[in-house]
């Protein structure tokens, strides 16, 4: 890979990396290490991109995927990553701003679901763009963007409901 | 559009929109340089907390060592080598008045 080359695919991808990251995480700060040890991976070739199995960007977001997944997996060791807790705990979602409370709502959810639903809804990637991604089968995907679907609209009830049809009250 | 699609949620989860990456990060990875005079504004370091409680107990220690520590007495000698009594004594008493009133 050229300079030139390398620059242009970190001006056309950092902000979609960035932003799932920061999603996948929680933090900006670790959002930025995590897009930093991306491009330093792609240009130390520590990665290999292969024209044939797909696009950079998704490419791109399966290595910042596994980064991901390793922070993840650092910072919480003892939260499993899917499947067995696949209904969330319930969420004081009483207080603050509609978009803190999708994003509490949203880190809620298991990683792996977290991952697939942030690329369906955010970064708008098809169901095979998220396997590919993700390295999964597409009814694994299916499957955990159903599950990260139905824990949303659960968490997020008093927020999708009219006031009064939620709580009962007319 | 996919059987599990829900226009209500997707419009609530667009709610939470985020920024870009920042321009800290384009230094980062692009290694393009800034004034090294700027770094003294906009730097930062990361320092392991740790670090930062050894840092914080060292200067503690100092403080109170600083503030609780008295100048020590200078201890000075008396040398009585070149000393030498008087030859004429001349005693004059000098009183106030009050005291010379009988």
């Amino acid at each position: 890979m050229t300079d030139s080359d390398f620059r242009e695919a970190y001006r056309q991808h950092k902000d979609v990396l960035y932003r799932f990251a920061w999603r996948m995480t929680g933090s900006a700060t670790v959002a930025e290490d995590l897009v930093h040890d991306c491009f330093l991976m792609l240009w130390r070739s520590t990665v290999a991109f292969d024209r044939d199995r797909g696009t950079l960007r998704s490419f791109l977001l399966g290595v910042m995927r596994n980064l991901a997944l390793r922070h993840l997996r650092a910072s919480h060791p003892n939260d499993p990553l899917e499947e067995e807790c696949s209904i969330c705990d319930p969420l004081d979602l009483e207080t603050g701003e509609r978009a803190a409370m999708v994003a509490k709502a949203v880190a809620a959810l298991p990683p792996l679901q977290r991952e697939s639903l942030i690329l369906a809804e955010y970064e708008e990637l098809s169901l095979d763009e998220i396997a590919r991604v993700t390295g999964a089968e597409l009814a694994a995907v299916k499957s955990r963007l159903h599950r990260a679907r139905e824990n949303l609209r659960r968490l997020l009830l008093p927020l999708l409901e009219p006031k009064g049809k939620a709580y009962g009250t007319q | 559009m996919e059987p599990n699609d829900d226009p209500k949620l997707r419009e609530l989860l667009r709610e939470w929109q985020l920024p870009g990456a920042p321009p800290s990060l384009d230094r980062r990875v692009l290694g393009e340089s800034q004034p090294w005079w700027r770094n003294l504004i906009t730097g930062s370091i990361r320092v392991p907390v740790p670090a930062v409680i050894a840092a914080f107990l060292v200067m503690l220690a100092l403080a109170v060592s600083l503030t609780g520590r008295h100048p020590a007495p200078v201890a000075t000698t008396v040398s009585l080598k070149e000393f030498q009594p008087v030859e004429n004594l001349n005693v004059r008493i000098i009183r106030t008045t009050l005291e010379a009133r009988p």
